[in-house]
């Protein structure tokens, strides 16, 4: 079996550390915040992260420097850090272990963070679901504060960070960055349009930097042993670092795995998830979270950084890895998570409003056996006409299953439909306006 | 803010445009003649790109933009009406109309709808959405709205508008997805400013008022274009009709000074001029003492034969005239022409003496004009507006629109001095804006002026130039004002040193500051020496002269600016003018072809005490109502019941007409054509939207055919003639357009006033009067508008009457703890005048110690009020008393009634 | 002028062969069944595009059919129609009218008014002998159209199928204005 060199999750996977602060003290904790508060300039931490090349670990995988490099240096007034705790895309779970095990990891990469981009605040938006991980952070920032690594003049330096915990509802879109704002805000949460960006209009309609939960733990490491170290592993220049994949579905072992960038899904699902649960062939594997198109057996050697997998046809995403083995209905798993994406449109935007539920729609009626032959043709239509359209990525996302499933297992779909089509004399139709 | 800045040039279908920069998209293709569809953009609120129908290919950018957010970029190439933007078009629509019921038959909106419309541009005649459709109950928002949420687009215009524009926040977005719905907040029934700006903003029929539902289709209906009569804001409404049935009110976007912003009353309380209780026929007492419906002739005739005999036996001065400021400019024209010429008496007054006439007073004497010298623009551009005993969302709620966009957009900084706390509800309070609010106790404006002029003097906000300038003005005030202790302030006024002088400071610095000065101040004792105060307090900072800045008294009446104006009034000649003006009075003597009268003028108050004493034996009242609009304590009835004849010219059987001896029906403003003058000063066209009803006439006929049966003709064809002869003697009268400039303010007669003029009455100015101090125990009523009502006219209309239909007692929830009462229960109010028994309701921006009534509903506690009359400008003021409350049961009633028997 | 033509001429005028030909149709006619319907005794059989007096359909469960909608107000060239239309207070947003009016005396026939129906609720039927001594009763009102409708039901539907408004019963169904009655949406989409 590989072996592959962790980051995050070394802390964690000895049996005895507990997440408290003296056992993160203890593996060298908070030396990173103190050797950067007050004596490393600002500007120079956030060139360490661009050169660092870490990207986002929440989906986009946008370069997280840069990001923090378009905060306005000169703005009078408070500027705010928010991370995104808020972990809903299904088939990923990376984050709530990150919060749950090791708090203090995240909240030196919080305090870090808030001094590169000159934030006296942060926010925690964690998702509503996680109420042991909003706990156990609680606790750790108690204890940070206690310790003096939050809260005013940090250890001395003159440097204030205070960071909350703001527990979200329970609704998907809240994981967007400015519907994560409205909703830190106080309203409805809907993403906002865009521009103007976060970076300059955030929450409170100040600078604002959103980072992933995962993103924001890697900023210790990068400051403890540098940022060509963190450049060398992955694919450098772009996709660099390790991540933690989430493993679920028809696999042995699910659960989550810590490996650098280029490795392969191979690896991954093979390697370390044991294989196939029952031992039948892998049939498809979804690469990124339930928002990311599904890739078959004949990607699984490619590589898992962001662009061997937007050049395979799908994207990294969150890492989420859902595997399906042979046997699974892929036009059943496309109704599944259009489900979701329906369930969790956010309304704001017709086409992926009322696209979304034509779509599900669509598909009852095929897994019900009363598809009709132009149905494929709509779907693709209707996805067409959501992809791009909307303010958000959501709407980007919801398609993605049904786009992928209609490119690899079209004979799916239509071996339901032509068996509806059999069935057509046999039983009776549902009425065309049942509410009539 | 256009002018100043840099014109940005890009190219839209090809055509070649230059906008100002930060135009969206929508509005530069708009300005070009290209419609580009859409649901969820509109001018007034902030883009939201929703509804992604606004689709537009802009060069350089790789996925279509929304025209409604993207703003213009210098060479910007946006093509809105190829293919593939047309099908993102089509294929919005397709989803949309997915979900939409195809109700368009019996949908209010269908004939009207941007659906309709544009799916009848787009899409094929046939779906391919052959699922199942989302379905929502209907649902009543509040007693005249509905919604009717399957029809909804999620274009959410409504939730921005009620907020972004009315603050009001009464509307919010329910569910996720799919099964968003529009609601009120949770619970109780929706309660909010009812402007129906939900109705009129809705692209689709989601939103419709109850009001109207399923009565018409769009295209059977005829507009007119006419000024509501509710208030001296002066809105340009679309009276809608069909036949000869009031179907809708609403206003275009762009309309009048409104900008198609309508309130609660505007919108929903047209139906006043159908009442079934209208007169309709002319009416004359008969010897048993009813009334018997006569014709025309014979009515007028009697009129002119005991207006000439009483004329002939009593002189001139022994008849009256009063009149209504719901009239028009050229109705109250004729009125005090009919009556200074045909009866020969200056004995004339109107609704402009219940307070507006305090303002203009005061405004002659000091700036030398007798309008604002600002406009609404101005209120937009402001830096600071201060708000001074108005309560102007209730009052004035369009001119309050005007103030909540210049806080909510421009970022004006707002000082109220009000009696209301700044309680936040759905019910939107404009004091919830204000950077600095000054709590005043229940009318102690007086203290509160006072405070202000005192901080700017002592904490060095005097402009140096005025200082320079005016040495003993300023040294006067500062003596004056030096003699009143801040504690005597607080005392008084409630209010304390840091908090006004925080407030001076804040208005004193802003470089354009509008002060808008309400009714609390104008329908009090003094309140011309509290505007003329505060007219000090803009001399001594400044701002009197700047441009931009100024003062403005909220008229109440929709044509208390016009009354005035008109020489409706006992102390002045048309334009206005001083009685004893020898320039008019040439003129009119020209006009007229007759010298103007010379015998002393009356006001309301003096009509009033001469009837008693016989000295008047004839009025002649038109519209007005002083029965019901003085306490019981004036003595009205008893001098009417003394005058020989009365005639009244009214659209209902009022208490007054009740009395009289002829009723002569008139038309409402609906009903008849001419102008009204709205609080800014802006002549606006009035125009008939509908038929007389039954045999009424609008007003100037009536004086004018009796002034030809008095043998005295005063003749005109038609309205319009009328205008052309105010024209003749005010010159440059209401220049009719988009916004009329406002007038200078006349240095010479500020400089006269700074010099010597101030020192008349300064003394007593900057006085604090010992206050009766409320009885121990006792609750200071007050009779306030509301915001559903306006007068009593307005009780006439069915929706309002459906809002708000009876007067209850407001008061905050912690005086009704301390008076164990609870909202519903029943309370009776007593003290020396008389006991009312009214039910409670809770309601929190009503301040402690302090009952709130509505004075549209005044019947029952009018007994509790006196009449005091203000000493200088005769300004009857009686809106406040003190009262005693105590619960009241059934058992409390059954007693009662016992012991009555 | 040739002499074959002038000889024809020639035999025409001698055998009167004009005569003969004229004649000829009159002995047909003898043994021709007579053209003329001796109306009222007798009457023609109508074409079923007929336009005739307009009528007013309910569904097969009796529910009314017109919903109100003046769309036939609207297309009507002699503004001949007139309906007046509220809530049905018992079933909310069910729009229907509460009066219909249709002066046959103005009316010009089109047809205008069945093609604007959105529900097919009006149809033109076969009758034609409605004079009266009483030209008030012209006017006909919700209640007379009804029963025009309800007594010429089976012309009133080939009235509508002639004119590719409705092709079946099945279809005149599909067109049944019902408003939508709530349902959960949710529900539809767990199942």
């Amino acid at each position: 079996m590989k072996t592959f060199e962790k980051i995050l999750l070394t802390n964690m996977e000895r049996p005895e550390y507990t997440g408290s602060l003296a056992d993160y003290e203890g593996t060298g904790g908070y030396k990173a915040l103190k050797t950067v508060l007050g004596k490393t300039p600002p500007n120079d931490l956030i060139e360490m992260v661009k050169k660092s090349g870490l990207r986002g670990r929440g989906g986009a995988g946008f370069p997280t420097g840069v990001k923090w490099g378009f905060i306005p240096k000169d703005h009078p007034g408070p500027k705010y850090l928010c991370c995104n705790a808020d972990e809903s895309e299904p088939g990923t779970f990376k984050d709530r272990q990150l919060m749950e095990r090791d708090p203090h990891q995240i909240l030196e990469g919080i305090a870090i963070s808030c001094y590169a981009i000159g934030a006296q605040t942060a926010y925690i938006y964690i998702r509503g679901e996680f109420r042991l991980a909003a706990k156990i952070l609680e606790r750790a920032i108690a204890e940070a504060y206690r310790a003096g690594h939050l809260g005013a003049d940090i250890h001395g330096s003159g440097v204030t960070v205070n960071v909350s915990v703001h527990a979200g509802a329970g609704a998907y879109i809240c994981g967007e960055e400015t519907a994560l704002l409205e909703s830190l805000e106080g309203k409805r949460g809907k993403p906002r349009t865009k521009p103007p960006f976060p970076a300059t209009h955030g929450l409170y309609q100040k600078p604002t930097v959103v980072n992933n939960v995962e993103t924001l733990a890697n900023v210790p490491h990068i400051v403890n042993r540098g940022a060509d170290w963190f450049a060398s592993i992955g694919v450098p220049p772009k996709s660099t670092g390790t991540r933690v994949f989430c493993l679920s579905g028809h696999v042995k072992r699910p659960g989550n795995y810590e490996l650098p960038v280029n490795a392969t899904f191979r690896d991954l699902i093979f390697e370390l998830g044991g294989g196939m649960r029952s031992d039948k062939p892998l049939k498809a594997f979804i690469p990124g979270g339930a928002s990311a198109p599904f890739l078959t057996p004949d990607h699984v050697d490619v590589q898992m950084d962001f662009e061997s997998v937007a050049m395979a046809g799908s994207m990294s995403g969150s890492g989420g890895i859902t595997v399906m083995e042979e046997g699974t209905s892929m036009v059943w798993a496309a109704l599944r998570l259009m489900e979701f994406f329906y369930h969790e449109s956010c309304g704001k935007c017709t086409p992926c409003r009322e696209g979304s539920s034509w779509i599900v729609q669509i598909l009852q009626r095929i897994m019900n056996k009363q598809g009709r032959p132009d149905d494929l043709r709509t779907l693709t239509e209707i996805c067409e006409n959501i992809g791009g359209r909307t303010v958000c990525a959501f709407g980007d996302a919801e398609i993605a299953p049904v786009q992928s499933t209609l490119k690899y297992w079209r004979n799916e779909y239509e071996a339901l439909i032509e068996e509806a089509e059999a069935l057509k004399g046999s039983r009776k139709e549902i009425p065309v306006l049942s509410l009539a | 803010m256009s002018n100043t800045s840099t014109m940005v040039t890009l190219t839209i279908d090809g055509i070649r445009t230059e906008v100002p920069e930060g135009t969206l998209v929508i509005e530069a293709a708009r300005q070009v003649g290209i419609m580009v569809p859409h649901f969820c953009y509109h001018p007034k609120l902030e883009p939201d790109a929703n509804c992604r129908m606004c689709l537009v290919e802009i060069e350089k950018i790789p996925k279509l933009q929304t025209s409604c957010s993207t703003r213009v970029a210098e060479g910007m190439v946006v093509r809105s009406s190829v293919p593939h933007v047309e099908s993102a078009r089509k294929s919005v629509l397709e989803l949309l109309l997915g979900n939409h019921p195809l109700d368009c038959p019996v949908c209010d909106q269908g004939g009207r709808c941007d659906l309709q419309d544009f799916s009848h541009e787009y899409t094929p005649t046939v779906s391919r959405f052959k699922e199942l459709k989302r379905v929502f109950p209907k649902q009543y928002l509040g007693p005249v709205i509905e919604t009717q949420m399957n029809r909804c687009v999620s274009c959410m215009r409504c939730v921005r508008y009620c907020d972004e524009v009315m603050d009001a926040q009464a509307l919010a977005a329910e569910g996720r997805g799919t099964i968003t719905q529009i609601t009120h907040w949770a619970g109780n029934e929706l309660e909010c400013d009812m402007c129906g700006g939900c109705i009129q903003i809705c692209p689709v029929g989601a939103i419709t008022s109850r009001l109207s539902m399923y009565d018409y289709r769009p295209w059977m209906l005829k507009r007119t274009e006419t000024i509501c009569s509710y208030c001296g804001d002066g809105c340009q409404i679309t009276v809608q009709r069909k036949d000869d049935q009031l179907i809708e009110v609403n206003s275009a976007l762009g309309a009048g000074r409104n900008n198609g912003d309508l309130c609660v009353r505007g919108y929903f309380g047209y139906h006043a001029a159908e009442h079934p209780d209208r007169v309709q026929q002319p009416l004359v007492r008969q010897a048993d003492g009813s009334f018997a419906e006569v014709t025309w002739e014979e009515a007028l005739d009697r009129v002119a034969r005991q207006f000439t005999r009483i004329k002939a036996t009593h002189g001139s001065d022994a008849i009256g005239g009063l009149i209504t400021t719901r009239c028009t400019n050229e109705d109250l024209y004729l009125f005090q022409k009919f009556m200074r010429v045909v009866i020969g008496t200056n004995q004339i007054d109107s609704g402009a003496r219940y307070g507006h006439i305090n303002g203009v007073r005061a405004l002659r004497r000091v700036q030398g004009t007798h309008r604002w010298t600002i406009r609404y623009e101005d209120l937009a551009q402001a830096d600071a507006i201060m708000l001074v005993g108005t309560n102007v969302n209730e009052s004035n709620p369009i001119t309050a629109l005007h103030v909540k966009q210049a806080v909510k957009r421009k970022g004006a900084q707002l000082v109220t001095l009000e009696s209301l706390l700044p309680v936040r509800s759905t019910v939107s309070n404009i004091t919830t804006l204000s950077k600095h609010h000054l709590e005043v106790k229940s009318g102690q404006f007086s203290a509160a002026i006072l405070g202000l002029v005192k901080a700017v003097v002592e904490s060095n906000l005097v402009q140096e130039d005025v200082a320079r300038e005016a040495p003993e003005f300023v040294q006067t005030i500062r003596t004056n004002v030096a003699k009143v202790s801040w504690d005597a302030i607080r005392e008084q006024s409630g209010l304390s040193q840091t908090d006004v002088e925080t407030a001076a400071r804040t208005y004193s610095q802003a470089e354009r500051a509008v002060v808008l000065v309400g009714r609390e101040v104008l329908r009090s004792l003094g309140g011309e020496g509290l505007v003329t105060n505060l007219m000090d307090l803009q001399i001594l900072t400044g701002h009197l002269r700047r441009s931009g800045s100024g003062l403005g008294c909220l008229a109440e009446g929709s044509n208390d600016q016009g009354a005035v104006e008109m020489g409706a009034v006992a102390e002045y000649f048309p334009g206005p003018a001083g009685l004893h003006d020898e320039e008019s009075q040439k003129t009119l003597t020209r006009t007229w072809g007759q010298a103007v009268p010379a015998g002393a003028p009356a006001t309301l108050p003096e009509v009033l005490t001469r009837a008693r004493t016989g000295d008047i034996k004839s009025l002649f009242i038109v519209g007005d109502n002083p029965v019901e609009s003085l306490p019981g304590d004036a003595g009205v009835t008893e001098a009417l019941d003394a005058l020989e004849f009365l005639v009244c010219q009214d659209l209902f059987l009022t208490e007054t007409a009740k009395r009289a001896h002829v009723v002569f029906p008139a038309c409402s403003a609906m009903e008849k054509d001419g102008t009204f003058t709205n609080t800014e000063g802006h002549v606006q066209s009035v125009r008939q939207a509908t038929e007389p009803l039954g045999e009424s006439r609008p007003d100037w006929e009536m004086f004018s055919a009796l002034s030809v049966l008095m043998d005295h003709p005063i003749e005109y064809n038609e309205v319009k003639e009328i205008f052309k002869e105010i024209r003749g003697v005010i010159p440059g009268y209401g220049l009719l357009g988009p916004a009329s400039t406002p007038p200078k303010v006349d240095e010479k007669t500020v400089a006269q006033y700074v010099t010597s003029g101030f020192k008349e009455d300064v003394d007593q100015r900057y006085t604090l009067d010992a206050s009766p101090a409320a009885p121990e125990g006792a609750l200071t009523l007050r009779l306030v508008q509301s915001l559903y009502h306006s007068g009593k006219y307005s009780t006439r209309a069915k929706g309002l009457m459906e809002i708000e239909g009876e007067g209850r007692l407001h008061v905050n929830a912690r005086e009704a703890g301390r008076l164990g009462i609870e909202e519903g229960q029943t309370v009776r109010l007593a003290n020396d005048g008389g006991q009312a028994t009214v039910s409670v309701k809770l309601n929190d921006r009503v301040p402690d110690a302090v009952a709130w009534f509505p004075e549209h509903f005044d019947e029952p506690v009018r007994a509790l009020f006196s009449l005091k009359v203000d000493p200088h400008t005769h300004v009857p003021v009686w809106k406040t008393a003190h009262v005693t409350v105590t619960k009241w049961s059934s058992t409390n009633r059954s007693i009662e009634e016992r012991s009555r028997v | 002028m040739d002499t074959q033509k002038q000889t024809t001429r020639l035999l025409d005028a001698v055998l009167f062969r004009e005569i003969w030909k004229a004649m000829k149709v009159t002995f047909k006619h003898m043994f021709h069944r007579p053209m003329t319907f001796q109306y009222p005794r007798e009457k023609r059989t109508i074409p079923d595009a007929h336009r005739g007096a307009l009528g007013l359909l309910r569904y097969d469960n009796g529910q009314e059919r017109c919903v109100g909608c003046d769309l036939c107000e609207a297309a009507c060239p002699s503004r001949c129609i007139k309906v007046i239309s509220e809530e049905d207070k018992s079933l909310p947003l069910q729009r229907y009218a509460t009066e219909f009016y249709i002066d046959i005396t103005k009316c010009v026939f089109c047809g205008y008014c069945v093609e604007a129906c959105p529900v097919n609720a009006l149809a033109m039927t076969k009758m034609y002998e409605y004079s009266t001594h009483d030209k008030r009763t012209l006017l006909f009102d919700k209640e007379r159209l009804y029963e025009i409708g309800e007594q010429h039901l089976e012309d009133a539907k080939k009235y509508l199928y002639a004119h590719n408004q409705e092709h079946d019963d099945e279809e005149s169904r599909a067109y049944r204005y019902h408003f939508p009655q709530p349902i959960e949406k949710t529900e539809a989409s767990d199942s």
